[in-house]
């Protein structure tokens, strides 16, 4: 704070009254030179607490940065258009009885990887196959599933290029890939566009294949299972410990093990969860509820510990004015303390999922680290969650990996911001202050 | 019939009784005799309980005795007697055959499995009959139980809230149940630990390295357990280089944000820095090994240190002191503010600039705040895995060099218990011993910190 006092009486020099005694020289050199001092000092301190806030605003700016730059172009791939004559192809089926079963599992023996990296050969020179993704001839499998006279006929069809390829025409790759892309390009082989794949596939080894849906399920599931248990177990216990509990030895237990669960590490419920969960009762490793029983014992207390501070603001004369008309001690909270408390409980819920949801360490404890390329159909299914396929996918070694890495990064950082976004909105919509 | 379809139903036979008990009981007010105790709504739910909560008991036990007896029945098949002698083979085989009923295994590996499917199938179906029956049987004795008793002046209230009382401190109940699972396992797969290695050489030994020996003859694979490199690790990461980071920036902060800042400023600022402890550590990981460590390497290698690693302690330890920032910021913050306003206004009227004032009064006086806030900090830094698994090394070094690598016992718990594991080696195990220091070393540091706050607190009120 400015205040005048200390700028202003000292420098304009107010005479002291008494002249009998030996004044301060309050106009003398060295006064004003410490006054000068002190004043330097005074503004030297106050850049050094503005650097600090902007140096910490200014790491936040460019971690996001960091990851927009690397993370956008991992939602954009390069697709090569493959001329293929189906007629001449070492595929054997026949276009008629693809729609029967029979005719699907044909196609799925067909050597269509076989017929896609020839057609490649052909299209792109010697070495052409190198340019496709390896999973490119899925595309091709898909092409004919959509439309199966294209068998009879020549056809062109849109396959995912090789990472290599991907990164080139994204600005950074090796010099031959450069010239391989530059090459497709002049031919006008080449179109980089949305890859809507990283939305909805799952893990892969092939990183122009990859994508997130099979995380998201796993962590929406997970999440499903942590708000189903933590929010009434969490609710309950704030609305016990605030309105009813009496004051004794076991109450003082339940406080003091909800703020020490609170401040514990959360690779510790990690642990717990591999000890207890897996071990002791024999629940399927790298699944939701595993994963989502231990991050509900971690969220638990993060609700209690926002529940009991929201009721605590309901004031007493709101439960007194019930009592006194009749009301039970249950229906005083049930019908009016906790509809009154909602929004701060609500509020401290979101914030907590929003921390479970960001969980990586206690959810590698138990498992679910594992590769899992289809999407989880239940929660007893081996699943993986996103930070996990983030942490998973950083570990990689293929180049390709580091932009997809931070495009799962941005995904995240939306859905967090979701969230968070969401409870400030209901603290401002809905708090009241009494 | 599935466990969730089991569910449902007794759910919806709960729904039904508590229709029906509403409607009885809102007859007895529209009789006209005497005012009936309790309102319907009560009545509802009392015998909607008593649907409800003796079947869902029922599946519970239920669901954990069913696998058992099904198998033992399959076991009893003619076809059983083909199986293998106990062991992993013959466990291998019931699994598939579970499995394969529950159509997650779409083809058998072992014939012997396809042979004993059949037998598997018929006692399934028959024990689900049995369950389902049994739970409708429960749900709708408890129901007519509890309907029979109706009658104007029947307590339906006191009853139910008696249960919703219960229910609230079962609730409360489980964060205890929590601790003491979390001290029972610690302690447990610890003490098993223990019996193996000594805990004066884990504690004091000052060798690590968890490798034990998959074949007797291996060399130099005794495995050693001496955790004081780790311990070194966690302090010089956790406590010295992200605290180093932490303290001034997040002190600044706070006294920055609230004696200078305009309001305006401050409703701004504050949030963003809290940004900073919303981001999921595993943002920060991928950030400090990708981006700032290669950095860093760059840099030591340019200032003359060669043997900087790629894995350094200080990229681990910058990249946490900026995640702990606004945990810092805000606990200094709450201190600051809790210094009486007398003492900054006799300062500022004795002549004192507002630097002055902070730094001579408001600072001192909020000390043991800031200091149990510090101490909080530096538990949640000791306890942070994500960090220094991606950005901290797996040597387990004893060194000052902050450019050189070193490990932290969070990092450790994650490389023993991940990848291929048998549950009895001393290796996974350690990974609880390092649990339980940890554990005890967060809680000590909690309850000091909480204590120091708690009574400098007291001291201004």
């Amino acid at each position: 704070m400015n205040s005048p006092l200390v700028a202003g009486v000292p420098a304009t020099g107010v005479e002291p009254p008494a002249p009998a005694a030996r004044p301060t020289e309050w106009k003398g050199a060295r006064m004003q030179a410490g006054i000068r001092r002190r004043y330097a000092a005074e503004r030297r301190f106050r850049l050094l607490g503005l650097g600090s806030v902007l140096l910490s605003a200014g790491f936040l700016l460019f971690l996001l940065l960091t990851m927009l730059g690397n993370g956008l172009r991992g939602f954009t791939q390069t697709e090569l258009r493959l001329p293929i004559d189906f007629a001449a192809s070492s595929i054997m089926l026949d276009p008629a009885t693809l729609a029967t079963p029979a005719g699907q599992a044909a196609l799925n023996t067909a050597d269509i990887e076989g017929a896609t990296a020839a057609a490649a050969d052909v299209a792109f020179g010697a070495g052409g196959a190198r340019l496709l993704s390896d999973g490119g001839w899925l595309r091709v499998r898909d092409a004919i599933a959509a439309d199966p006279t294209i068998l009879t006929r020549k056809a062109e069809v849109w396959v995912p290029a090789a990472t290599g390829i991907d990164l080139a025409a994204k600005g950074k790759a090796s010099p031959e890939d450069e010239a391989a892309y530059a090459r497709l390009n002049r031919a006008g082989a080449t179109k980089t566009g949305l890859n809507l794949a990283f939305l909805t596939s799952a893990d892969s080894t092939d990183p122009t294949l990859v994508g997130i849906w099979g995380a998201l399920k796993g962590s929406l599931l997970t999440m499903a299972v942590t708000i189903l248990l933590a929010f009434p177990i969490g609710v309950l216990s704030a609305l016990y410990l605030e309105e009813y509990a009496p004051r004794n030895r076991w109450t003082d237990l339940i406080e003091v093990s909800i703020n020490n669960l609170a401040a514990v590490p959360s690779i510790i419920f990690g642990l717990l969860g591999l000890a207890v969960f897996l071990n002791f009762m024999d629940m399927p490793r790298s699944a939701p509820i595993v994963g989502g029983l231990t991050l509900a014992l971690m969220t638990m207390p993060v609700i209690v510990i926002a529940g009991r501070n929201a009721i605590k603001s309901v004031p007493p004369s709101i439960r007194d004015a019930a009592l006194g008309i009749g009301a039970s001690r249950v229906q005083v909270v049930f019908h009016h303390v906790l509809p009154l408390a909602l929004p701060g409980i609500l509020t401290g819920t979101i914030i907590g999922m929003a921390r479970a949801l960001g969980e990586t360490a206690p959810l590698l404890m138990i498992g679910m680290r594992a590769f899992i390329a289809t999407p989880p159909g239940g929660i007893t299914e081996p699943a993986t969650v996103l930070p996990v396929q983030i942490f998973l996918w950083s570990d990689e070694v293929s180049r390709g990996f580091v932009e997809k890495t931070s495009a799962a990064i941005i995904v995240l950082l939306v859905f967090l911001m979701l969230m968070n976004g969401i409870a400030i909105y209901l603290r401002n919509r809905f708090e009241r202050r009494w | 019939m599935s466990g969730f379809a089991l569910l449902f139903l007794v759910l919806g036979l709960g729904l039904v009784a508590w229709g029906t008990a509403r409607a009885r009981a809102a007859r007895f007010a529209s009789a006209g005799s005497a005012r009936a105790h309790s309102r319907p709504n009560y009545h509802g739910w009392y015998v909607a309980l008593w649907a409800i909560v003796p079947a869902l008991i029922f599946l519970a036990i239920w669901g954990s005795i069913e696998p058992g007896l099904v198998m033992g029945a399959a076991l009893d098949s003619p076809a059983a007697a083909s199986l293998p002698m106990p062991g992993m083979e013959r466990s291998a085989i019931l699994s598939e055959v579970r499995g394969l009923a529950e159509g997650t295994v779409a083809a058998a590996f072992n014939p012997i499995s396809n042979a004993l499917l059949p037998a598997y199938q018929a006692a399934s179906m028959h024990y689900a009959i049995i369950g389902t029956l049994a739970a409708v049987l429960l749900a709708l004795a408890g129901g007519a139980y509890a309907f029979t008793r109706l009658t104007p002046d029947f307590r339906a209230r006191t009853r139910v809230e008696r249960v919703v009382m219960g229910a609230l401190l079962v609730a409360s109940l489980i964060a205890i149940l929590t601790t003491l699972g979390i001290v029972a396992s610690l302690l447990f797969e610890s003490l098993r630990f223990f019996a193996k290695v000594s805990p004066i050489e884990f504690l004091f030994g000052t060798s690590w390295s968890p490798q034990t020996a998959i074949r007797a003859d291996q060399v130099g694979s005794s495995g050693a357990f001496g955790a004081v490199p780790l311990f070194w690790g966690t302090i010089f990461i956790g406590a010295i280089i992200a605290m180093a980071v932490a303290i001034p920036l997040g002190l600044m902060s706070a006294i920055y944000l609230t004696q200078y800042a305009k309001p305006s400023t401050r409703k701004w600022m504050k949030p963003i820095l809290e940004i900073l402890a919303g981001v999921p550590t595993v943002v920060y990981g991928y950030f400090a090994a990708l981006t700032i460590a290669p950095a860093l390497r760059q840099f030591a290698v340019s200032i003359g240190i060669s043997s900087a690693s790629s894995e350094s302690a200080l990229a681990a330890g910058l990249v946490m002191g900026v995640m702990i920032i606004p945990f810092v910021s805000s606990m200094a913050d709450d201190s600051i503010a809790a210094v009486p306003q007398s003492m900054r206004d006799g300062s500022l009227a004795m002549g004192a600039t507002t630097s002055e004032t902070i730094r001579k009064v408001l600072v001192p006086a909020a000390l043991p705040g800031v200091v149990g806030g510090v101490l909080l900090a530096v538990s949640r830094a000791i306890g942070e895995t994500m960090i220094v698994v991606m950005a901290a090394g797996l040597a387990a070094n004893l060194t000052l060099n902050p450019f050189a690598s070193v490990t932290t016992v969070t990092t450790q718990i994650v490389q023993l218990l991940t990848g291929d594991q048998e549950f009895d080696s001393a290796k996974t195990l350690a990974a609880f011993a390092l649990g339980l220091v940890l554990f005890l070393v967060t809680l000590a540091l909690n309850i000091v910190a909480l204590r120091v706050v708690k009574k400098y607190r007291e001291a201004y009120e």
